[in-house]
């Protein structure tokens, strides 16, 4: 029994360190993936193409690459060494802010044409437009889609343990090898990560409510 | 007011306007009257400046504010918040005192009937009250011209008339008015002018006061 503890524990601190790369990622794929997606749409072809290529190319590599990349080389070639924990954030935050910008930019599309035209013909200024015109209606109306990236981008967050980060994956797999016993380390792994999926599901339903009023 | 000179505008090589030439004095309603596609849209869009023509210009005396068909209300803000924005975000030099527009969209929200309504969102309103949140909403900018695109459309004949009985006390504060409609009693009701457009060129340009049954008259060139 105080070994189960110990190891629940264990994997508990585990937690801990997933949950910094989720918001660490979050915080970072979400002001890149802004950020690119109201960028794409001042209609310049260079920038266009820029972020075309850039969400191209992080979604047709594997994850398991680009962190290995920034863990792995980066030092070689800014001379800065990252932390395993700063790598992962970095890493997971760029990969989830190109699924993050075109989210975004369906959301964007999806929004009326009227609604740019109306702030124009109130002769609102381009940048609140965006930002209390447009942004918080796209956001409204991609919210479930936002919820499934963060959910996604959770499990992602396992990658870590590549690089040996001590996320809840890579510690209920090193409390397996100590004790030569697979089958409850891993389904504790697998309770926290699906409470937490749970936890997230919970609070997205919530705000979802909470935001009903103001959908069209 | 306002002057439209040989005005040109296609769509993917479909001519919308061809050659519209038509001015607006101070305080008239002018009406817009047409088939769908015939162009009153584009029209009242190159007037806003929302489209560009391809060839002529368009002169304008005054600020202009816009009524879209479809209101284009701003979903996550109250009536109030939808009133209140523009004029609180107003570049410096066009920036009013907050207690000022706060007061006239009081005033504008009571004159149209809705005061009631301030701080409910539009999801909740009917087709006639987002009609007058729009209206009230474009009345904020202070405009000296107000387009309205087919400011009718789907309301029932009571609404209608109210929206007629606004217009007109809109106007009386000295707003000149281009409506655009493919409802001819509605137009020959409010409007002391009507322009006919076809296939994008005027067909007819009439003053409604000079006729007993403008309607009909206007029907025969529809």
């Amino acid at each position: 029994m105080e070994r189960l503890l110990a190891s629940f524990l264990q994997i508990g601190a585990g937690a801990i360190v997933t949950l910094q790369m989720l918001l660490g990622g979050i915080l970072i794929s979400s002001s890149i993936g802004t950020l690119l997606s109201v960028i794409r749409f001042s209609k310049s072809k260079l920038c266009t193409f820029i972020i075309d290529r850039f969400v191209s190319i992080i979604r047709g590599t594997p994850l398991i690459l680009q962190l290995s990349l920034i863990y792995f080389s980066v030092p070689g070639i800014l001379g800065v060494k990252l932390s395993v924990l700063s790598a992962g954030v970095v890493a997971f935050g760029i990969n989830s802010s190109a699924y993050f910008a075109e989210i975004l930019r369906s959301g964007i599309e999806s929004l009326p044409k009227g609604q740019f035209e109306a702030a124009k013909t109130l002769g609102i200024p381009r940048f609140y437009m965006w930002k209390d015109i447009i942004m918080p209606q796209v956001f409204i109306n991609i919210f479930p889609a936002i919820i499934n990236e963060i959910i996604a981008l959770l499990k992602e967050t396992a990658m870590i343990s590549v690089i040996g980060g001590m996320d809840i994956m890579r510690s209920s797999q090193t409390i397996a090898a100590e004790q030569y016993e697979y089958f409850v380390p891993l389904c504790m792994a697998g309770a926290y990560y699906y409470s937490l999926v749970v936890f997230i599901e919970f609070i997205g339903r919530k705000m979802e409510n909470k935001m009903a009023y103001a959908k069209g | 007011m306002l002057k439209v000179n040989s005005v040109y505008k296609s769509f993917h090589h479909i001519c919308i306007l061809n050659g519209i030439s038509l001015g607006i004095s101070k305080s008239e309603i002018l009406g817009l009257a047409g088939p769908s596609g015939s162009g009153k849209s584009t029209l009242l869009r190159c007037m806003q400046g929302l489209e560009k023509p391809d060839g002529g210009f368009i002169e304008r005396n005054g600020k202009t504010g816009f009524m879209f068909q479809d209101f284009q209300l701003f979903a996550h803000m109250t009536v109030m918040q939808n009133l209140l924005y523009a004029p609180s975000v107003a570049p410096g030099a066009l920036r009013e005192k907050k207690e000022e527009y706060e007061k006239r969209a009081v005033t504008i929200l009571e004159n149209l009937g809705i005061a009631s309504k301030s701080e409910v969102y539009p999801k909740s309103l009917s087709g006639g009250q987002k009609q007058r949140v729009a209206l009230a909403r474009s009345l904020m900018v202070k405009p000296d011209i107000l387009l309205c695109d087919e400011p009718t459309s789907g309301l029932d004949v009571a609404t209608t008339m109210d929206v007629v009985a606004l217009l007109k006390s809109v106007c009386e504060t000295g707003v000149t008015m281009v409506i655009a409609s493919h409802d001819l009693d509605f137009l020959t009701k409010i409007s002391n002018r009507i322009v006919l457009l076809k296939e994008g060129r005027i067909v007819i340009n009439i003053e409604v006061p000079k006729f007993d049954d403008p309607v009909a008259f206007l029907k025969e060139y529809y």
